[in-house]
């Protein structure tokens, strides 16, 4: 049984996957696998970006979004025909031929992967590029979408083969319950971070102990300031309230009710380094050394 | 279930746009019932196995890296059949209404008028009498000839120049020089410190990716976007290695105004700097290494020249400024104590600076500066030590291959029709020139213009320094120029002061504009006749993908895949019907087939010595095996870096020239191009600061990059990439928009909400565009791709389009330095009211009446009498 496999850590947000699928699927009809797709409009895989964090700190993640080709898939029941059918591979196909236009698959989908095409009067889905599988099986292993994917990102295959990779992987929507047969790795969590400085000085403060305290749970988090005097916490919780401490040579500062409703970046944050533990230009980062 | 077939054929492409003769983003394209299924990545191993061509491996800490099996075209390669089918292709010879070339020629008309369809026979008919007219009347210096830059992969059908070969026949032309576009500080500034140098970057530079991958500790990607520009020329193997970079720890600090698309994915710090800024950022690096004793005082010795007069210049011995980094902070916008750790981090660990042309730090006013300013920032930290280089990322520094030597297809030696088109791109060899960034000038102008240095590509360093005139004297043959010739028909967006050229254009003195082209975009709707060119799925030809940082080099038999669109012939096909009205046709084709010329091109590749002819032709492609020996040749500047005195630079003192003393000799009056790198505030040619007085109506620096889904102006109507959120903004009014970034506060002060259409203005004009309201930029600045394609409401004016280039500064990079300043302006930016749009609607009707498809933009139709019909 086949499933998709994206790490979302090495996407670079090309679009090539999209582009991909409708260079197979626009304009060509692959009857009885699907009618032709619609030039605009319909992305049986599509990319969806999130702008994270604000300035200076910010991060974009891509996600690619495609059919999860459910093995408990709610589009199949909906379907009164039974245009809708599962394959021995796994792949969930919709029959142009047998849907009637009715729509309600579109409505059952949970996961927005399933399409309209006005002109035709049917829905419309990935198909795994299962003709090109089926009818040039020394040609093709994997569907364009994959196979174009220049990083690695977007993975096909065996549910065997890629076992390793389930293991430590997400799915996009669990609550959805439907079976799903696309995995995720390193969907985004939230992140705060900052820049830490000496106003006096006017010096980043590399070294200070950073303290993120979770105000419901207790639950804390450590970091410490890097030689640009930033700090990061990665990985964190929607939607929670942490209280932030910063220590350096028995100074101290605290931020209180950040919340990860959003990514975070807190800007660059002063600290007064009234005491000081050695002299010296505060931000200097070590011996320098020469290749 | 019944077979179905999924395609007929394969053929083979280079879908790299960077033009001339392959790059490489290679592709293979399914062909089925004559039309194009498919385009997809070339699988190396289509007729080779793995083992037949020796591959490479870099490797740090236990893990590696190798170039991929199969190509990485970018999405507008892939998506390249909608440009070959696009509703906007050029079918058949077209003459503007309203030109009569033996009565009115209404050239104020030119961006306004329609266009009727005639027959290739009357096109040539008209255009040779035109060439033979303007040839009796004012002599062929009369011509101006356009046939230049990038463009689709191809070598006997190259895209640019064949025009220039039948002129040449015919007593020479006008020659446009195309200058640097992507590169222009380093051009004007960095020549001057390390001498030569291939289009004014680092050289040599071989090998610098593996040293890199190997040594450095970090890189800085300054102001370079290594996730968009890199696409159109060689694909995307820039992205797997920042990738490899960030597995085996190489930190990559990003240091641009923008989040750009690599930033957003690869950056481990970014650090938004104001645009053209970059000179006083630099200037306070320095400062703080001169400071705190944090550079290389051993190599400077050794290796420099005029570090003392630069050294009194940063401390403000010279002119009573110290370059602290509080006085840094107040141009640049960086924090003084962010500037001061990245000065520490710089001198505290193995660095690089990588770029891939392009971006808003090398196109700006006085670029020069801060090209020298990064050359001397790597010398005072022993540029060529292990992991200490400068970076096209991956244009130069690939590993080396084994039988590759250079297709130097502008060699005289061989047949002028792969030569000539190639020498009108890359060198000044006619009598009477003009660089690019001067047409507009020259047209309007009624003196003589005067420029030093051609800025032609394979200029040197020492052209810099001669003086030309256009027209050169009437004794000579010269003669202002009274028609153009374009293959190249993105002047307006792609090119400095768009509404000038616009205004050139329609100037009486030009009686004649001939474009050539596949699309009917930009400059085209100002020409009087347009011939039907069809694009490299529509020929025959041969392609060297070796060029530009190809991870896979090879050679490549590329059968054509499909029948001419309408009747569209290859550039050269356009060049040999005019030329046949001349009875030069035999000139043009020196009696050679396509097949003669693809064996030919085999020929100058090396021949039999790398595959025989017959296994080429069967199987398709050849690829060059990497050498036994690549590790060991020495990185970049390795061998000065070992021994400066016996590997001198091609600098005058052999050494890097912190201090030009040629510049102080040829322009001891230059303020803008002094003998060391400055910060330049200001000057008669530019006024482009947050600290002018223009700044209280134009508040914001607008920075410019090279599209994400564009190459220049190439591919603006794909209505895939069309689609997405950083292509086009769809206005409430139906219209796809060209993006125009801003930060949230920037929006909210001007009462903008993402998806809003705003209006982009100076004293230079209009330019409309979708509001994309985004944390991806800081505040102080706009961002806008440039290149988008030209729409004008009003010519000269207003431009819906986005064509951002038709507001940016008509000038040059400095007085004596013919780049283009495209970057780092001023502007405002306010919602677009709709009551100016309803009087735009009344005043300017037929602009709003042109037919528009949001899906595709602008289309051929629109421009044709009748629709076409």
């Amino acid at each position: 049984m086949k499933v998709f496999a994206i790490d979302l850590s090495v996407c670079n947000g090309c679009y090539c996957c999209q582009i991909a699928c409708k260079d197979e699927h626009v304009a060509n009809d692959w009857s009885p696998y699907a009618k032709p797709q619609p030039d605009t409009g319909q992305f049986w895989i599509g990319i969806t970006e999130l702008v994270r964090g604000q300035v200076p700190k910010v991060k974009v993640t891509y996600i690619p979004r495609i059919c999860h080709h459910c093995d408990d898939a709610p589009c199949m029941e909906t379907c009164k025909p039974g245009a809708i059918y599962k394959r021995e591979d796994g792949l969930v196909i919709v029959d142009p031929e047998k849907c009637t236009g009715c729509k309600l698959c579109a409505d059952a989908c949970p996961h927005g992967a399933m399409f309209f095409n006005e002109n035709l009067n049917i829905a419309q889905k990935c198909t795994g590029c299962a003709h090109l599988l089926d009818n040039d099986p020394e040609e093709w292993s994997v569907p364009r979408c994959v196979d174009q994917c220049p990083t690695g990102a977007l993975k096909f295959g065996e549910e065997e083969d890629l076992k390793d990779f389930i293991a430590d992987a997400e799915l996009l929507s669990p609550a959805a319950g439907t079976k799903s047969r696309v995995y995720y790795k390193h969907l985004p969590k939230k992140f705060v971070g900052g820049t830490l400085y000496d106003p006096v000085e006017k010096e980043v403060i590399i070294g200070a102990v950073c303290t993120l305290k979770d105000d419901a749970s207790g639950e804390t988090f450590t970091a410490e300031s890097d030689s640009f005097g930033d700090f990061w916490f990665r990985g964190l919780k929607d939607d929670r309230s942490f209280t932030l401490t910063l220590e350096k040579d028995g100074n101290r500062k605290t931020v209180k009710d950040v919340r990860t409703d959003i990514d975070r970046s807190l800007g660059d944050i002063p600290m007064e380094m009234r005491k000081s533990s050695k002299g010296g230009p505060k931000g200097f980062a070590g011996a320098v050394s020469y290749p | 279930m019944a077979k179905i077939k999924t395609k007929d054929k394969t053929v083979l492409r280079s879908l790299g746009l960077g033009g001339f003769f392959g790059g490489g983003a290679e592709g293979m394209v399914d062909v089925k019932d004559g039309k194009i299924v498919r385009v997809r990545p070339m699988k190396y191993g289509w007729k080779y196995k793995k083992e037949e061509v020796r591959q490479w491996k870099m490797e740090r800490d236990g893990k590696s890296i190798e170039p991929s099996w199969k190509s990485l075209p970018g999405p507008f390669s892939l998506a390249y059949k909608k440009r070959v089918y696009s509703p906007n292709r050029i079918k058949y010879p077209l003459k503007r209404v309203d030109w009569d070339p033996n009565g009115e020629r209404n050239p104020q008309n030119r961006g306004k008028s329609k266009y009727k369809r005639i027959s290739w026979d009357e096109a040539t008919d008209i255009i040779a009498a035109e060439i033979r007219r303007i040839h009796k009347q004012y002599g062929p210096y009369a011509i101006l000839m356009q046939g230049d830059g990038h463009g689709e992969c191809k070598t006997i059908n190259t895209p640019h120049g064949h025009s220039g070969t039948l002129l040449d026949h015919m007593g020479g032309f006008t020659l446009q020089v195309r200058n640097p576009d992507s590169w222009e500080g380093w051009y004007w500034g960095a020549k001057h410190v390390w001498g030569q140098g291939v289009q004014g970057n680092m050289w040599p530079a071989a090998n610098i990716v593996n040293d890199t991958t190997e040594h450095a500790e970090q890189v800085l990607f300054w102001g370079c976007d290594p996730e968009t520009t890199p696409w159109g020329f060689t694909g995307q193997f820039a992205s797997r290695l920042c990738y490899f970079w960030k597995e085996v720890g190489i930190r990559q600090i990003y240091i641009c105004p923008d989040l750009n698309y690599g930033a957003a994915v690869h950056a481990d710090k970014w650090i938004p700097v104001l645009p053209n800024t970059d000179a006083a950022l630099q200037l306070a690096i320095a400062y703080v290494w001169i400071k705190e004793e944090l550079y290389n005082k051993e190599y400077v010795d050794t290796h420099v020249v005029g570090f003392d007069k630069f050294a009194e210049y940063v401390l403000g011995d010279e002119d009573g400024v110290p370059k602290t980094p509080a006085w840094a902070s107040g141009k640049c916008g960086v924090p003084e104590w962010t500037i001061k750790a990245l000065a520490r981090e710089f001198a505290g660990k193995v660095t690089s600076i990588a770029h891939y042309f392009g971006g808003g730090f090398i196109r700006g006013p006085f670029s020069h500066e801060h090209g020298r300013l990064e050359v001397i920032l790597l010398g005072m930290q022993g540029l060529g030590a292990p992991g200490v280089h400068h970076h096209q990322l991956t244009y130069f520094g690939m590993p080396r291959k084994e039988g590759l030597a250079g297709t130097f297809f502008w060699n005289p030696e061989i047949e002028e029709r792969l030569s000539v088109p190639v020498m009108s791109s890359v060198t000044a060899w006619q009598q009477q020139i003009l660089p690019k960034t001067l047409v507009h000038k020259a047209i309007e102008s009624d003196e003589p213009v005067t420029f030093h240095g051609t800025g032609a590509i394979e200029g040197l360093v020492k052209d810099q320094f001669n003086k030309y005139t256009y027209p050169i004297p009437k004794e000579e043959g010269g003669s202002e120029i009274h028609m153009m010739w374009t293959d190249t028909p993105c002047r307006i967006t792609c090119w400095n002061g768009g509404n000038e050229t616009e205004l050139a254009m329609r100037n009486p003195k030009i009686e004649t504009i001939v474009a050539q082209h596949p699309w009917l975009e930009n400059d085209c709707i100002y020409a009087d006749i347009i011939l039907p060119v069809n694009t490299y799925m529509e020929v025959d030809d041969i392609l060297t993908n070796i060029r530009q940082g190809t991870q896979q080099p090879n050679i490549m038999l590329a059968d054509r895949a499909i029948a001419p669109v309408g009747e569209s012939k290859s550039d050269f096909e356009v060049v040999v019907e005019v030329a046949k009205k001349l009875g030069l046709e035999e000139k043009l084709t020196e009696g050679l087939s396509v097949f003669d010329m693809q064996k030919k091109v085999w020929g100058y590749m090396g021949g039999e010595k790398l595959v025989r002819w017959e296994e080429l032709k069967e199987k398709k492609y050849w690829m060059y095996p990497t050498a036994r020996d690549w590790k060991d040749d020495p990185p970049g500047f390795r061998l000065f870096y070992e021994d400066p005195e016996k590997n001198r630079l091609p600098t005058p003192s052999g050494k890097l020239e912190f201090y030009s003393e040629s510049l102080a000799r040829h322009f001891p009056d230059d303020k803008e191009r002094p003998p060391i790198p400055k910060w330049i505030e200001k000057s008669a040619m530019h006024d482009e600061r947050l600290s002018s007085h223009r700044a209280k109506m134009f508040p914001l620096l607008l920075m410019s990059n090279h599209g994400r889904w564009r190459v220049h102006s190439q591919c603006d109507d794909i209505t895939w990439t069309r689609e997405a959120p950083t292509c086009k903004v769809t206005g409430p009014d139906g219209y796809k928009y060209e993006p125009l970034w801003l930060n949230p506060k920037e929006a909210e002060k001007r009462g903008i909400k993402n998806g809003d259409i705003v209006k982009i203005f100076n004293e230079r004009g209009i330019v409309l565009a979708g509001a994309y309201v985004t944390e991806r930029l800081r505040e102080g600045v706009v961002y806008i791709d440039h290149g988008a394609r030209h729409d004008p409401i009003k010519t000269g004016e207003i431009e819906r389009g986005g064509a951002i280039n038709t507001i940016s500064p008509a000038g040059i990079t400095s007085e004596n330095c013919v780049g283009q300043a495209t970057s780092g302006y001023l502007v405002q930016v306010e919602k677009l009211r709709w009551e100016e749009m309803d009087r735009w609607r009344r005043e300017y009707p037929e602009a709003f009446a042109r037919k528009y498809d949001p899906a595709a933009g602008l289309r051929f139709d629109a421009w044709i009498e009748e629709g076409g019909k």
